[in-house]
């Protein structure tokens, strides 16, 4: 009885042989490499990397729920510019300030927000150790790293936080980069500390950022302008008035002596920090205010009563940038019109810091002729005609009139309407399409939008703004 | 068991040893209906423990001493036959497939085919001639109300859209729910390929196979039946087994049926002249003047008339197969076309298989198993979007025509002109697969075999979008175009080493083995717009060009093993251990390990339980084991990322996701008790199990604080539990040996599933209807529950949830039902006598709710300026009325109140088939050359029973959303069909 005979053993043998070449392979289908992405330390490892992150960054600030849509359309949905015509919630809800903690789009900005600082401290934690750098490349980085941070956190502030002396008392909640990719739960900081953190990162921005004439990327000039932003936010008028000097007097911006060519040309002289978009990298906002019959969406459009107000002087070249919705016989805005979604964004023009400049000489009453002079400087490349205002409190006025037209759905309306604490008085009785009754803005706690509900749950450190608790 | 016992049978199996007078017996056992070959059948002389099997031509030999010796014949399937030698050398016989329900072979992973009556774990059988010839695009839609605890829902009527499959109720929450297809015994791919975003509906994969090519669909329950399958068993597994060749004269299939589909019930929208009268009353009920005339002559477009249609059905199906000693055949082609009840939709496959198996040498078994599929598929916007063709005969004001004066097409804001979106865009999907396997098995000495096996599954999705500039998107920018290009490939290599052992009443098969496989996905995108006319549609004539492409993949490497014992064929036991990798977990856990155990008793075979009149048979059934989920998560899950992001031309990156080097298996551990009864002489069958599925370790995406710059992390994070109650019932009712057959099947299931725990309750889908909560469970509606209407004032009523008195839209929210049935199942019923045959086939669901959402948006009292439903008429006119449906004001239409009362019951019962034929007459039949032939009719969805206002109880318009059921929302309904066919066998 011979159970295994040699052609068994054979076999045998071949079936172990086979089993051992199988059992090899078995390493290499557990080790799967990701190709579309790629882990942190590869990503990030050299000069030409290093770049790429910093890119990322703005490609972070253009987002749709960021500058590239969302962002602009929260400040001029909830002010008296635009009104929500669509079937959505979060744009009705921020219309007739009635947000909730799970407005989406509340939501999306707040964790885009994040995102881009949380680029911003990769940049910071990773740019100083990379060895193939010179110094002036990885001042540029850090330099535009902190513009973008400090943006970042102005934004998150003025949406959450709180205007000094006007409302609010939190700030933000800080994400320092030594905490970087920890799940960590901050609490937010004073309404003052946030502040001052807004203000250090653009100190360090101006320090480390050259003058260039780059205005899709952050400059030195660039972080003068917005701490010039900062200055009116803190009633610090003296900064603010040193600040917007200082970008008037660079060559590199000067007025557009065309207000429509703004937005036709991209990165004319008037810009002084533009995000730029184009068909790969396309801005989402002409999508929302476009009927339909233009191939937009057309779930939001212009109070009437706004654009009656744009239109009181008939030569007033900003008038003609508004158009009627056939349909429903509603204005919508022509800012923003490249068919293909190519329009730029727009976040520091030139002309802002002639207002600046203006509001922050008019309320000081340091000068007042100086005021009337910048602020006629605006009108005048409008078209209307100058005016001769000689008392500060009707110059003050007269200045943040012109803003609201000056800046029409670019973004600025609602935060400039608090901030000034106009909003009381424009937000009476404005009729929306959507509603039989007409809408008012009564609380002031109202001007700061909800914490989302997500963070509230996820974060035990976290504490609601008081509308919403 | 003595271990001495057991090496001494083993021997005696190999050792002949020499007696007496030494007599060779030669012979040959034949199927007794089609007169092929039996391969496998195991010869013993009665009351010893000598045999053999037959070879692959059905022959055996052996030898006897005795010359009126006994020859058992016993084959799995079949009756058991004994035969006396009676002095003879040479014997044949005919074994008949047995009727014996107890008896049926159901196939189990890795083990082939068993014995229903040894089997310890919950396995539910879909046989071949259960679903033949009804047109369903795809397998996994016919194993509806099929198999009990196995709930199939077609989300809509898209021909070769997608189905959503639950085994055992829903068990996971980020991750899959669908069960693992095992084609062959090798995965197959099953997930949605289509990389279009056209809305919520998705495309289903299983659809590239025949199912006319099916032999039968297994579906594995539980724990015991499914650990061989180890990390991706948690949500069951289907075992699909194609039809082979055997040894046998050649026969030829021929198929045919041919059919019309039509919508069972048309959008429920208002006409011109009702639109006007409401809209009056609108503007009425605010004070202004009316804006409508004479609203009694008002246009009346029908808008859903011209973009339906009665849709063809065609199949075609030929087959041949057979074989000889050397090797077997089984080649088929089929050609299905499904036109949807929406113009311009439709579904178009043609297949080919070529099943072959070779024994070249003794011992060596080899084959090949090999479906080539061609698929296209012309495809709508539909299912939530607002470009979609059905979506815009809901929304569009009946008082005005299609068209303007000049021709052009007539358009509302934001939502696509039916017909526009139906004729103004192509969207197409053609599908190549590739689904091969080449094993060969080796059987080094008697019982101990090597299989080894590798099988290659290819699809090749090509996908077109073409809007042209009539259309809403197209406008704008001159046309947009789409190219989509998917190219899906997967390798799994695996060795089975077997052993089986049968002596004394012992019966061992036990086997280990090894699995590998390999997935990669790659996909090119480009898109272009401004083309130079309408007439131009590749991008190479577009004005922008975009492209994009992308790459991913994943490795499984597992180890398992299993032990099958039984003795007697009463005492049962079951022993799995699976060990697997997985590429997409993180460096610290990725391998886990999956075992089971199953136990039976048959004590129908204890001396104490004979004898028991009717009851022929009982077998009790216990299992415990531990399965794995995997799927449904990213590749790459594990890992901290950084992906593309660039900014305007500079090349730029963005961080995508954070790391989890913690990331492991889901895993599910189920508990099953079952029993089964065979009545009458097993005539009837009922099996009747209790399982509990608890699933912990949920792949969870969990929410962390947005200031880390991520919305969340995938962790092992929450539990989940199902538990429920499955009867399935089969019977021969009138008996074998009744003229007039009756064979009855019914399967009824209950399924209760529990979210045990949760990171953070969140809401989810369009306007977070759905909540998932701790204690809650899966598809719960969250809506403002809505008391009534004041019969006075005509204003809308809600429950107070928080108490504090009055009603606000944040806090007067619940959750108040859910999508998931009490219970659900099918009965069919299929009789025969002389040449005819009439089956029907019912499905049924109870209890579940169905969310109507299009009334959500046509219920607009006034709000929109577009159609209402006619549920609108039911509204509050006068003080006194009583109705859910409030007075049409602004308030009581806030775009902001999500009113409870859209929430229907969505309880069903349905014919989901009727099927009547005849038989020529065999005698007839052979005249004309056919060795059979049967004509049929047969209608599906021939009506429903439910109080569902809807379009279809059944649908679910976000399929591409795994967290959301029982909604409808612009689906394409499923349609009735009627048609005939003929089978006819040379």
């Amino acid at each position: 009885m011979k159970i295994i005979n040699h052609g068994i053993a054979k076999h045998l043998v071949l079936a172990i042989f086979t089993a051992c070449c199988v059992l090899s392979a078995c390493d290499g289908v557990l080790n799967q490499e990701p190709r579309n992405e790629l882990s942190e330390e590869i990503a990030i490892s050299d000069a030409r990397s290093a770049a790429a992150a910093v890119a990322g960054l703005y490609n972070q600030l253009q987002d749709a729920n960021y500058y590239g849509r969302n962002f602009l359309i929260m400040s001029d949905v909830s002010s008296n510019q635009g009104q929500s015509i669509g079937t959505w919630d979060f744009y009705r809800e921020m219309d007739t300030y009635q947000n909730s903690t799970g407005n989406t789009e509340i939501g999306y900005f707040y964790s885009r927000a994040y995102r881009t600082i949380y680029v911003a401290n990769t940049i910071l934690n990773i740019v100083p150790g990379l060895s193939d750098l010179t110094e002036t490349q990885r001042s540029t980085m850090l330099g535009e790293a902190y513009f973008v941070r400090g943006l970042t956190y102005f934004d998150l502030l003025r949406t959450f936080g709180g205007y000094p002396g006007i409302v609010g008392t939190m700030g933000f909640a800080p994400a320092a980069e030594s905490e970087r990719g920890q799940l960590t739960s901050p609490a937010r900081l004073s309404l003052s500390e946030s502040y001052a953190m807004v203000e250090a990162n653009l100190l360090q921005a101006e320090s480390l950022l050259p003058s260039s004439a780059n205005r899709s990327r952050a400059s030195k000039a660039a972080a003068q302008a917005l701490l010039s932003r900062l200055y009116l936010y803190t009633k610090d008028f003296a900064s603010c008035i040193r600040y917007s000097d200082m970008v008037i007097n660079d060559d590199n911006y000067t007025l557009n002596p065309s207000y429509t060519d703004i937005f036709t040309t991209k990165l004319s002289t008037e810009s002084v920090f533009e995000l730029t978009f184009n068909n790969a990298d396309q801005s989402g906002i002409r999508n929302w205010y476009f009927p339909t019959s233009q191939g937009g969406r057309g779930d939001l459009a212009c109070h009437t009563s706004f654009v009656e107000k744009a239109r009181m002087d008939a030569d007033d070249i900003r008038g003609t940038l508004y158009a009627v919705e056939p349909s429903q016989g509603v204005y919508y805005p022509t800012k923003y019109n490249k068919s293909g979604n190519i329009d730029n964004i727009h976040v520091i023009r030139i002309a802002e810091m002639y207002l600046n400049r203006a509001e922050a000489k008019a309320r000081s009453g340091t000068d007042l002729p100086g005021a009337l002079a910048d602020l006629n400087s605006i009108r005048n490349r409008a078209g209307v005609q100058q005016l001769q205002l000689t008392d500060a409190a009707g110059l003050t006025e007269a200045i943040w009139a012109e803003q609201q037209l000056e800046f029409a759905f670019e973004g600025h309306s609602f935060f400039d309407l608090v901030r000034t604490e106009k909003i009381f008085d424009v937000m009476q009785d404005v009729p929306r399409l959507n509603s039989p009754t007409s809408i008012s803005f009564t609380d002031i706690e109202r001007a700061l939008f909800p914490i989302p509900l997500f963070e509230i749950n996820a974060n035990s450190n976290m504490v609601q703004n008081p509308a919403y608790q | 068991m003595k271990p001495k016992l057991i090496l001494l049978c083993f021997l005696l199996q190999f050792g002949q040893l020499a007696r007496g007078q030494v007599k060779t017996i030669t012979g040959m056992v034949l199927d007794g209906s089609d007169k092929s070959a039996l391969p496998g059948v195991s010869v013993l002389i009665k009351g010893t423990t000598q045999g053999t099997k037959t070879g692959t031509n059905g022959k055996f030999q052996l030898q006897t001493g005795s010359t009126n010796a006994i020859l058992v014949f016993t084959f799995l399937g079949y009756e058991t036959k004994e035969v006396s030698i009676a002095g003879q050398s040479q014997i044949s016989v005919q074994l008949n497939a047995t009727e014996n329900l107890m008896e049926e072979v159901v196939i189990t992973g890795y083990g082939g085919p068993q014995s229903r009556r040894t089997v310890t774990s919950a396995i539910s059988q879909v046989k071949a001639e259960e679903i033949a010839n009804i047109p369903a695009s795809s397998s996994d839609q016919l194993l509806q109300g099929r198999a009990s605890g196995v709930q199939v829902n077609s989300n809509s009527g898209t021909p070769g859209g997608g189905v959503s499959v639950r085994i055992r109720g829903t068990s996971s929450i980020n991750a899959s729910s669908e069960p693992l297809y095992i084609i062959d015994g090798i995965p197959m791919q099953s997930n949605n390929l289509s990389g279009l975003s056209i809305g919520g509906g998705i495309t289903n994969p299983m659809a590239d196979i025949n199912p006319a090519d099916i032999a039968s669909m297994e579906v594995l329950k539980d724990a015991s039946a499914t650990a061989i399958y180890g990390a991706r068993a948690a949500n069951g597994v289907v075992l699909i087994t194609t039809k082979r060749g055997a040894n046998k004269k050649a026969t030829i299939n021929v198929g045919a049926y041919m059919g019309a589909q039509e919508i069972t019930k048309k959008p429920g929208v208002v006409d011109g002249p009702t639109f006007e009268m409401l809209m009056n009353e609108v503007a009425e009920n605010a004070g202004n003047n009316a804006p409508y005339g004479s609203p009694a002559n008002a246009l009346n477009t029908d808008w859903a008339t011209p973009i339906l249609r009665t849709g063809q059905l065609r199949n075609l199906d030929l087959s041949i197969s057979g074989g000889g000693e050397k090797m077997r055949y089984m080649i088929s082609g089929n050609n299905f076309l499904q036109e949807g009840i929406l113009k311009n939709s439709d579904f178009n496959r043609t297949t080919a298989r070529i099943n072959l198996d070779f024994t070249p040498v003794d011992k060596l078994n080899m084959g090949t198993s090999v479906l080539y599929s061609n698929n296209s598929r012309k495809r709508l916007r539909n299912d939530d979007n607002i470009s979609g063709g059905l979506e815009g005969t809901f929304f569009y004001p009946p008082n005005r025509g299609i068209y303007n004066e000049d021709g052009t097409y007539f358009k509302i804001p934001t939502f696509e002109n039916p017909l526009a979106a139906i004729n103004e865009t192509t969207i197409g999907m053609e599908t190549n697969r590739f689904l091969g396997t080449v094993f060969a098995e080796y059987e080094f000495i008697p019982n101990l075999k090597l299989k080894s096996n590798f099988s290659f599954d290819y699809s090749n999705v090509a996908e077109r979008v073409y809007d042209n500039s009539k259309t809403n998107s197209g406008s704008a920018v001159g046309g947009v175009a789409q190219r989509l290009g998917t190219n899906n490939s997967n390798w799994v290599q695996e060795n089975v080493l077997s052993y089986r052992f049968n002596s004394a009443g012992h019966n061992l098969n036990a086997l280990v083995g090894t699995s590998f496989q390999q997935s990669r996905t790659d996909v090119a995108t480009s898109t272009g717009q401004g083309f130079p006319s309408d007439a131009f549609q590749e991008i190479v004539a577009a004005a922008v060009l975009r492209s994009t492409s992308t790459s991913t993949g994943y490795g499984i490497a597992s180890f398992f093993s299993r032990i099958d014992y039984n003795y007697q064929s009463k005492y049962l036991l079951t022993m799995n251990l699976r060990r697997d990798g997985s590429s997409r977990f993180g460096s610290k856990n990725k391998w886990g390990t999956f075992p089971s155990v199953g136990l039976g008793w048959v004590l129908s075979e204890e001396s104490f339980m004979k004898n028991l009149g009717f009851l022929s048979t009982v077998k009790l059934r216990g299992s415990y084991g531990v399965t794995g989920n995997q799927s449904g998560i990213n590749d790459f899950q594990s890992l901290g990322l950084w992906g593309g992001g660039a900014y305007a031309d500079l090349a730029g990156i963005a961080p995508t996701q954070l790391a989890n080097p913690n990331l492991k298996w889901e895993t599910t551990n189920q508990l099953d008790i079952g029993i089964e009864f065979g009545l009458l002489k097993d005539r009837m069958h009922i099996d009747i199990d209790y399982y509990n599925k608890h699933t912990k370790d949920l792949l969870l995406a969990v929410s962390i604080p947005r200031t880390t710059g991520f919305d969340q992390l995938f962790q092992n994070y929450g539990e989940m539990r199902n538990r429920g109650i499955e009867l399935g019932i089969n019977a021969d009712v009138l008996g074998p040996d009744s003229k007039f057959k009756w064979d009855l099947s019914f399967n009824i299931a209950t399924n209760k599933n529990k979210i045990l725990r949760l990171a953070a309750p969140f809401n989810i889908y369009n306007r977070d209807i759905y909540r998932y909560e701790e204690g809650g469970e899966m598809f719960s509606f969250y809506l403002h529950p809505q008391t009534g209407v004041n019969p006075e004032t005509g204003d809308i009523e809600f429950e107070d949830v928080d108490g504090n008195g009055e009603f606000d839209v944040n806090n007067d929210r619940r959750i108040v039902g859910s999508a998931n049935p009490d219970f659900f199942g099918g009965i069919t019923n299929s009789f025969k006598w002389k040449g005819f045959d009439l089956s029907f086939f019912l499905q049924y669901m109870y209890g579940n709710e169905q969310l109507h959402w299009n009334r959500f948006f046509q219920e607009h009292g006034g709000t929109r300026s577009t159609n209402f439903s006619i549920s609108q008429l039911d509204r509050w006119q006068q003080p006194g009325d009583i109705t859910m449906v409030p007075r049409m004001t602004a308030n009581n239409y806030a775009s902001d109140i999500r009113p409870s009362r859209f929430l229907e019951n969505g309880s069903y019962m349905r014919l989901k088939n009727i099927t009547f034929g005849y038989n020529l007459p065999v005698s007839f039949a052979s005249k004309i050359g056919m060795s059979s032939a049967r004509i049929y009719v047969s209608g599906q969805n021939v009506f429903t029973i439910t109080d569902y206002s809807g379009l279809d109880p059944e649908l679910t318009g976000t399929a591409s959303n795994t967290l959301t059921q029982g909604i409808e929302f612009y689906s394409m309904p499923q349609p009735r069909t009627f048609m005939a066919g003929i089978n006819l066998n040379f």
